[in-house]
């Protein structure tokens, strides 16, 4: 029986894997990959104590630091597939490579994935033009024609990566208004490679053996209209990782755990929450790394109380 | 000894995840930048017909994306 058991290997996760070692807390972390969604950014520059970093080498030292612990057990190359409350209070936890834990109290740090549009021929065409990760496969669609869907911060960056590549890029945003920073906005609006469609969705990707069109809307006019690309560059944003716990805590509308924030508890005694998995105002790594830690210490409060 | 051949570009993170695995396990492998070398591009299209990277290609198995399982299974590693 562990005592805590740390669902994710972002900062969040390996913060608080860091301090509950040093706690002498027996613990056990479990995590598909090292880094959480910054894994695939090209540079971080506000990550406090380092001017510039890449995801890459910040996922590496992440990790490093977590391993120099001694007494956690790490559980590395799988992910949580449920978490059972039993009757005496504790929990039980499997992950999809059929390990079974048993832990007094859960800290998840599972983060954040990517939303998907769920329109015909995405999944069909996933890998074949239609990518979920730009800064990888922006380099393969030199000289041709793509779409990115999206109108946030990601999205922008998007279509800056392929600036360099693509020689067409129409941006699909849903409403009338781009988020994301004012300097990224300028860049992108005023580039002659960059159309906007506005208040415009995508309802099909199409294609043979690799996307050659789409079929979007314009949700103003209701019209449907073709275009024939090569490329989909899905940016529309994430959607929380808590699909494991729904039915042991209170969700938000969208999905983030609810938590306490002076304390990171959730609805359900014994299940803490940190960083963007949780219904935190902003989804940062550095705020990830303090909620998490502040989770931790109020696990050792109970602990020592217990 | 298991033939190795990965199809990257520069930017592209899990291609550096399979390379630092490869290197981890002493296994030797053949890298192709799919962003300059438009010859290589063509020949991952057309293994895999994959618009993607990476794509690793072992002994003839095609793997799509760092997937550490199947190319563990792939070269008869067991991990530890």
């Amino acid at each position: 029986m562990y005592d805590l058991i740390i669902i994710g290997g972002g900062p969040g996760g390996v913060a608080a894997g860091i301090y509950a070692a040093r706690k002498k807390m027996k613990t056990a972390l479990i995590t598909d990959t090292f880094g959480g969604q910054s894994l695939v950014s090209n540079g971080i520059e506000n990550w406090i104590g380092t001017k510039s970093i890449s995801g890459f080498d910040l996922a590496k030292n992440l990790e490093e630091h977590l391993r120099a612990q001694t007494g956690i057990d790490i559980i590395d190359g799988d992910l949580v597939a449920g978490v059972v409350k039993k009757d005496d209070g504790t929990f039980s936890v499997t992950t999809k490579n059929s390990k079974t834990l048993e832990t007094k109290y859960v800290l998840l740090t599972s983060g954040s994935r990517r939303k998907r549009l769920g329109v015909p021929g995405e999944d069909k065409f996933d890998g074949k033009g239609v990518v979920f990760c730009t800064t990888c496969d922006a380099p393969l669609f030199g000289g041709k024609t793509v779409a990115v869907v999206g109108g946030g911060n990601s999205a922008l960056e998007g279509v800056e990566d392929l600036l360099q590549y693509a020689s067409k890029i129409y941006l699909f945003v849903r409403s009338e208004v781009l988020r994301g920073d004012p300097v990224t906005q300028e860049k992108v609006k005023s580039h002659p490679s960059v159309q906007i469609l506005w208040n415009s969705v995508i309802e099909e990707i199409k294609g043979e053996t690799f996307v050659n069109g789409i079929k979007y809307k314009d949700v103003k006019t209701g019209e449907s209209k073709d275009l024939p690309l090569d490329g989909v560059f899905v940016e529309i944003g994430l959607v929380p990782n808590s699909d494991f716990v729904k039915d042991l805590v209170k969700l938000d509308d969208f999905g983030h755990v609810i938590v306490d924030h002076k304390t990171q508890q959730a609805s359900c005694p014994g299940i803490w929450a940190a960083g963007d998995v949780s219904d935190v105002l902003y989804d940062q790594n550095n705020i990830s790394v303090g909620d998490a830690i502040k989770a931790t210490l109020n696990i050792y409060d109970k602990i020592k109380k217990s | 000894m298991a033939t190795v051949t990965i199809y990257s570009t520069p930017t592209c993170v899990y291609c550096k995840m399979a390379k630092e695995f490869f290197k981890k396990n002493n296994i030797a492998y053949e890298e192709h930048d799919v962003a300059a070398d438009m010859k290589a591009r063509e020949d991952m299209v057309n293994k895999s017909h994959q618009l993607g990277v990476p794509v690793i290609d072992i002994d003839n198995n095609i793997v799509i994306g760092f997937d550490q399982k199947t190319i563990e299974g792939l070269l008869g590693l067991k991990k530890a």
